[in-house]
């Protein structure tokens, strides 16, 4: 695989040295190597990691079978990258990519921190739960069961409230995390995957239709429907809220949003497959292309974009340039 | 490691431009996460199919054990080899125990118990993902003697596995001729060694199509044996006759290894004859061996009924 990397980025090095140096990353944290990209190639067990300034992969990291999400610990000491039909989170230093170990936990797909940190919220897709942890012991402290096939969450900035796309139930399900009770579960259209909470609405994508629907996070209530493209996958918002980006994975285009009128701006073709996202320092999107085997970057002004190889399935992509923000970093917040 | 990118960028591209817009036609997007890992089934299927029958067919014409007037018992055998390789079995028997898995793994789960893998229980095994590949193929060969051998212990098994043995022009197309059955008893045996030891890393591809090409092998039609040291390493086409020479078939045989001999030799069941004996199965009616796919089927069914259901 070592071979296979070393292999397939030599081609590129001239090519993408020269692209990247009018565009280097400010510094990072003290104890940062370099501004790392970590991709997560679900379809080979390994996470490659590239340098983002001369965008090669210089190293790949194995995991246990199937890398998905990531998620940052509350002390940001910490990137646990779920490994879900290997049962594993795969522990990663953020700054240096640097192997920290595992931590055996059931199937976990895709995970988060409620604000507040005080629990780990994770959809355990394969086995049908939701697990609720304690932020800091890491104990399960409960478990739904509230349909097929959990995907992704986000919650109510007071932490209150869990909602968690179920992929195989076409349901959106809301949970009350003071109480630890289901608040309420809606139809909310073919296959719901990416959750956004945005101005005090859920923003869902709907992967089996051609767009995001808003929802009222009280009861659930549909509000409108958004047209982005088919097979809407995944949305984010970027750090400076001025754009929400969503990924169609059928239509193979990213859409660009008005946060404050959800009205489309703009649709960027990029075939492969889009999915998870980052955006780096200087305003280019690292883009997970799942059928590409390769990470897009796309200068979101030109629309032109430039590939860089990975492994099999690229999934979840982790910034570590994003260890610059304060706050709470979350995979949807770019 | 060109042909395995290769091989991925096909399958993605089967994917996005045929598998996916038909799952999103159809309503069926919740399988999209493992619609790309059918897709690379498939691929890797045909390519195993090319690859074996480019190798296999020169050797069984030029060193032949057999020479046979007609080939055509041999055509279903090529219908049960694209069937499995290409992906159709694996993804039907997949969808169909789907469910199964997903409540008893989240059974085990609600119980405290979250299935391992084999490098949680040998933790030096991480990181050495070759090494924990190859003994990963160890257990699961192991495991596969001793389902093929109690397949010709237990009458009922037998009867399924007897459509196996009955063909007389045995080729490289013969590995893959089962009873439906059959095929998912084995499913389910492996499903549960995946619960113990967790689903093995697929992350190599073309070792796997190694390791299944030489199973392929192992039942061409060639006069090839691999010297005394190379039999006692890997399963060979004289070594795998002997299985299904006459003698072999029904309950009590010999040299059941899929790809390792070591089982045979340390269970006491090799015969390193150096003999190239005729194949099939003299007690299996007719249909089993020179019967269409549904006539073998049916007729396997049948007597599984039949062994089931018989007294004494």
């Amino acid at each position: 695989m070592i071979l296979r990397r070393t292999l397939f980025s030599l081609p590129l090095l001239g090519f993408t040295s020269a692209l990247a140096d009018a565009d280097a990353p400010p510094p990072l944290a003290p104890g940062a190597s370099a501004p790392l990209a970590m991709v997560m190639n679900s379809g080979e067990a390994t996470v490659s990691v590239i340098n983002m300034t001369t965008r090669e992969v210089i190293k790949t990291l194995p995991t246990y079978r199937e890398p998905s999400h990531w998620v940052l610990t509350p002390d940001r000491s910490k990137l646990f990258i779920c490994d879900a039909s290997g049962n594993a989170l795969f522990i990663v230093d953020p700054l240096t990519a640097q192997p920290l170990g595992h931590m055996t936990i059931a199937d976990p797909y895709q995970l988060g921190y409620t604000p507040d940190q005080k629990y780990l919220v994770v959809n355990a897709l394969r086995i049908n739960h939701v697990d609720v942890y304690d932020g800091v012991t890491l104990k399960l402290v409960k478990r739904f069961s509230p349909g097929k096939m959990p995907s992704h969450l986000d919650f109510s900035p007071d932490s209150k409230w869990s909602f968690n796309s179920m992929q195989g139930s076409d349901t959106l399900v809301s949970f009350d995390l003071t109480d630890m009770t289901t608040r309420w579960s809606v139809k909310v259209g073919p296959t719901p995957a990416g959750v956004l909470w945005h101005n005090g609405k859920i923003l869902v994508c709907i992967m089996g239709a051609n767009g995001i629907i808003e929802v009222d996070p009280v009861n659930g209530e549909i509000l409108r429907h958004v047209e982005t493209g088919k097979g809407a996958h995944n949305i984010f918002i970027t750090e400076n809220k001025a754009t929400i980006y969503v990924s169609n994975r059928i239509g193979g285009t990213l859409t660009a949003l008005d946060p404050a009128t959800l009205a489309v701006r703009r649709n960027y073709t990029i075939p492969g497959g889009p999915d998870d996202l980052g955006e780096a320092p200087d305003g280019k999107l690292w883009i997970a292309l799942r059928f590409a085997e390769a990470v897009a970057v796309l200068d979101p002004v030109s629309g032109d974009f430039s590939k860089i190889d990975v492994g099999r399935s690229p999934h979840g992509i982790f910034l570590n340039t994003a260890m610059r923000k304060p706050g709470k970093l979350t995979a949807e917040t770019l | 490691m060109f042909l395995d990118r290769f091989f991925s960028i096909i399958a993605g591209d089967i994917d996005q431009w045929l598998i996916l817009p038909v799952l999103y036609h159809f309503g069926w997007m919740e399988w999209e996460e493992l619609s790309f890992d059918w897709a690379l089934i498939c691929v890797y299927g045909m390519f195993a199919v090319i690859v074996t029958y480019a190798v296999c067919w020169p050797l069984e014409a030029l060193f032949p054990v057999e020479r046979w007037a007609s080939r055509k018992a041999v055509g279903v055998d090529v219908l049960y080899t694209i069937l499995n390789r290409v992906g159709v079995i694996p993804i039907v028997s997949f969808l169909l125990f789907y469910q199964l898995q997903v409540v008893f793994t989240g059974t085990l789960v609600d119980w405290g118990f979250v299935p391992p893998d084999l490098e949680m229980w040998i933790p030096a095994l991480f990181g050495h993902p070759v090494i924990t590949f190859l003994i990963y193929a160890l257990i699961l060969d192991f495991a596969d003697y001793w389902r093929h051998r109690l397949s010709h212990t237990f009458r009922a098994w037998y009867a399924l596995h007897a459509l196996h043995h009955a063909q007389r022009q045995m080729s490289f197309w013969s590995d893959d001729r089962n009873h439906i059955l059959d095929d998912l008893i084995s499913f389910v045996w492996f499903f549960v060694i995946g619960l113990a030891i967790g689903i093995p890393p697929l992350q190599f591809p073309l070792l796997i199509l190694l390791l299944r090409f030489i199973e392929s092998l192992s039942h061409a039609n060639i006069r090839l044996s691999f010297g005394w040291l190379g039999e006692r390493l890997l399963v060979s086409p004289r070594f795998h006759r002997l299985h299904h020479a006459l003698k072999g078939a029904g309950r009590k045989s010999c040299n059941y290894g899929g790809v390792f001999p070591y089982w045979d030799m340390m269970f006491g069941t090799a015969d390193f004859s150096d003999l190239y004996l005729p194949t099939g199965d003299a007690r299996a009616p007719e249909a089993l061996a020179t019967g269409g796919y549904l006539a073998q089927q049916w007729t396997g069914a049948k007597m599984f009924a039949g062994a089931m259901f018989k007294r004494g």
